[in-house]
């Protein structure tokens, strides 16, 4: 009993130790994800759900990591969200200057593309 | 003669010691974003590629760099009939980099992926060579050759069919799926975080004043996830 007591404390511990070294960014296991995306290319909404929980916790600990967002824009884009794909590419464009050139271009082909698929509907 | 001879060991003593690479051109190009494309597979593993890919933003994202989204570079340059990774490569870095406005890009060619069967235990290698060049001259800023080679612990039972059972279990799920992605992420590491006597990168803009501090001590930077 005591036995098992002691290891749950060694976890703890190692669980806290750990914890100490952060990285700089919330990355929530994103080259993971990103590596078992390649590897299941078909589970693209698994890949959707893996990078909107990313983009959630980075925000909400104000740790999102660079390209981030625009990963989870081009995935929603992807599967026909346009503007849902366009907030993002915004966000990104505004977190990073460096990515204004291509988040720019991002924006207007979604809205092209959400502005057909609206002229499809009517 | 005794002499000389020794002199003739000195003398070449300077040439086999590790020449610290040249970073000037690095330092003062100063890029804040690094455009990754897709990398040249040289070995026989198809899935090699992608998968390296994959292990590439989050080193060089901690390093302090913007990295652009891999996953939607990658889709857009097949979007712009590149994609094969052999003609974003040979491509002008320029011509490469205004389509997403970055400042440096990175190329990686994998030159050797592959796992040699052994009885009872599996050795995996991986070979990757890195190269930075800058978009505006195409210059190269850095460029870099890894090699990691994997072979999995023998963990020892203190009795021999125990450790048999051990090793054939290792090998088996080697075999399934054989371990380059922990490897090809050491490599990264040691490419980019450099280690006692070699640099790596410099830092990036977003790196913090701790990163650098700690990189300066050690010369080497581990991030854990």
């Amino acid at each position: 009993m005591s036995k098992v007591r002691m290891s749950w404390g060694l976890l703890l511990c190692l669980t806290l130790a750990s914890g100490c070294v952060q990285t700089k960014y919330g990355w929530y296991d994103y080259d993971q994800k990103l590596y078992r995306h390649y590897r299941d290319p078909g589970q693209q909404e698994v890949f959707l759900e893996q990078l909107k929980e990313i983009v959630e916790r980075g925000t909400s600990s104000n740790r999102i990591p660079p390209g981030l967002f625009a990963e989870y824009g081009y995935v929603l884009y992807e599967t026909g969200k346009f503007n849902e794909a366009t907030r993002y590419f915004d966000l990104e464009g505004k977190k990073w200057p460096e990515s204004r050139v291509l988040m720019a271009k991002m924006v207007k082909n979604a809205q092209l593309r959400a502005g057909k698929a609206e002229g499809r509907v009517q | 003669m005794k002499r000389l001879f020794l002199f003739a060991i000195l003398a070449l003593l300077p040439a086999c010691a590790h020449q610290p690479k040249d970073l000037s051109k690095f330092e003062a190009a100063k890029p804040a974003s690094i455009l990754i494309v897709p990398v040249v597979n040289q070995s026989v593993e198809v899935t090699a590629p992608d998968y390296f890919l994959s292990t590439v933003p989050v080193p060089l994202g901690e390093r302090g760099y913007y990295v652009f989204p891999v996953n939607l570079v990658k889709r857009v340059l097949e979007d712009e009939g590149l994609s094969d990774a052999n003609l974003v490569h040979n491509a002008a870095p320029q011509k490469v980099c205004g389509l997403f406005g970055s400042d440096a890009i990175l190329y990686v060619t994998i030159k050797e992926w592959s796992a040699k069967y052994l009885l009872l235990s599996t050795v995996v290698d991986v070979r990757l060579a890195y190269a930075i060049k800058d978009c505006k001259t195409g210059e190269t800023l850095w460029d870099h050759e890894q090699a990691m080679t994997y072979s999995p612990q023998n963990n020892s039972t203190g009795n021999p069919l125990g450790d048999l059972i051990v090793m054939a279990v290792n090998a088996a799920v080697t075999k399934a799926a054989p371990n380059y992605v922990p490897l090809a992420r050491q490599a990264n590491n040691i490419a980019f975080n450099g280690r006692p006597g070699e640099r790596g990168i410099p830092f990036g803009p977003y790196a913090s004043q701790e990163q650098m501090a700690e990189g300066a001590r050690t010369g080497i930077r581990a991030p854990k996830n």
